[in-house]
């Protein structure tokens, strides 16, 4: 008694509380990842929306910007534009500026990527041996930004069990308190 | 041993301050008085249609998980469409659910006919706490089972009628209220 009276609530649930109250937890992450599936439908990017991680875009952005992304097939890629896009063996994907493009009639492009605050272009950072970025590289294109909104998101990055700390709070709070 | 049982279980206490857990013990005492007292039978069918719906949601949304790890994205674009668009379009069903359907009852309790030869009388209970209120309303609705003629009666009662300095719920104190309530909607019934 004493240290675990949080749990009499628990306790005091009978079968059905308890399923509804792993629902409610189950509804809180559904919405969350449906609502993440819908904005990937309409914006037609795996990943509509990211946070920039590093200071190779300044002044244009920062660290912890956030980007909305859109990948819209019938619209080409100019010169000039931002783009996000993943390279073979890096888990984290890009965000830079389109410096030239090449495109076939036949709708075949390739591009060179560079970022603002850079004194290269991207070359030495693309896979070994490959010069272009092609269309299937590409996640997005940044249509909008919120500047500084994905900060929380930086420190998770910086500090993993700050994110499972308030994960397993946050998981343990709605469990354990009816509705 | 019904009188037994009930001299074991622990006293229900709570934080007194916290609205939530205050409503809570005060419904559970009231299921309590019509279900382990006056042996009134649960019926389950409202919260279980609740459950069903949002069972079903979570379904779609574990579905659009499971399909898109399988065909990554442009591929599942149509799956994951149809499991968003269902997801949301079964959230606002439980919406509409819990506010013209539900409506905040929280027991519906069966009063079988001891001959078991008419339909049961069904009470239905709810009741509404407001935050940084202390006034606790609870609504006792009761369906004839024959002539289906529906009675209604609501009580408002200060919480701290019913709970002592350490937030401890005083069940003797309680269940006088509720059974009065009952009694008044069972004498009208008599008068007609």
């Amino acid at each position: 008694m004493g240290a675990f009276d949080f749990l009499d609530d628990v306790r005091r649930m009978n079968k059905r509380q308890l399923y509804y109250q792993v629902l409610n937890f189950g509804m809180i992450v559904s919405s969350a990842l449906m609502i993440w599936k819908g904005l990937m439908v309409l914006t037609g990017s795996e990943s509509p929306i990211v946070v920039v991680l590093s200071g190779s875009m300044e002044p244009a952005f920062h660290r912890g910007d956030l980007l909305l992304l859109t990948n819209y097939r019938e619209e080409p890629i100019r010169v000039g534009e931002i783009v996000v896009f993943k390279i073979e063996g890096r888990d984290i994907p890009i965000v830079h500026r389109v410096l030239k493009v090449h495109e076939r009639e036949d709708g075949y492009v390739k591009f060179l990527t560079k970022g603002d605050n850079n004194s290269v272009d991207d070359r030495g950072l693309y896979a070994k041996g490959q010069l272009w970025l092609e269309k299937k590289d590409v996640v997005g294109r940044a249509k909008a930004f919120l500047p500084y909104a994905g900060i929380v998101t930086i420190l998770m990055n910086d500090y993993p069990k700050f994110k499972y700390a308030i994960l397993g709070f946050l998981g343990i709070f709605v469990l354990t308190h009816r509705e | 041993m019904a009188p037994f049982k009930e001299i074991k279980e622990k006293p229900v206490k709570i934080d007194k301050w916290d609205t939530g857990a205050l409503k809570n013990a005060l419904d559970d005492g009231a299921k309590k008085v019509l279900i382990d007292i006056h042996g009134y039978k649960e019926s389950h069918r409202l919260m279980d249609g609740r459950l069903f719906i949002c069972t079903i949601a979570i379904g779609f949304a574990l579905f659009a998980l499971v399909w898109d790890y399988l065909y990554p994205f442009p591929l599942s674009r149509n799956v994951l469409m149809t499991c968003a668009l269902s997801y949301f379009f079964l959230m606002g069903i439980l919406t509409l659910y819990l506010s013209y359907i539900e409506k905040g009852i929280f027991l519906v309790a069966l009063e079988q006919d001891r001959a078991m030869m008419e339909p049961d009388n069904e009470w239905k209970l709810s009741s509404s706490l407001r935050k940084y209120d202390d006034t606790y309303h609870l609504t006792m609705i009761f369906v004839d089972g024959k002539t289906k003629e529906e009675r209604s009666a609501t009580v408002s009662r200060r919480v701290d009628n019913f709970f002592d300095e350490n937030g401890v719920f005083c069940f003797d104190l309680y269940k006088p209220v509720i059974d009065r309530l009952k009694q008044d909607l069972s004498n009208e019934k008599k008068k007609d």
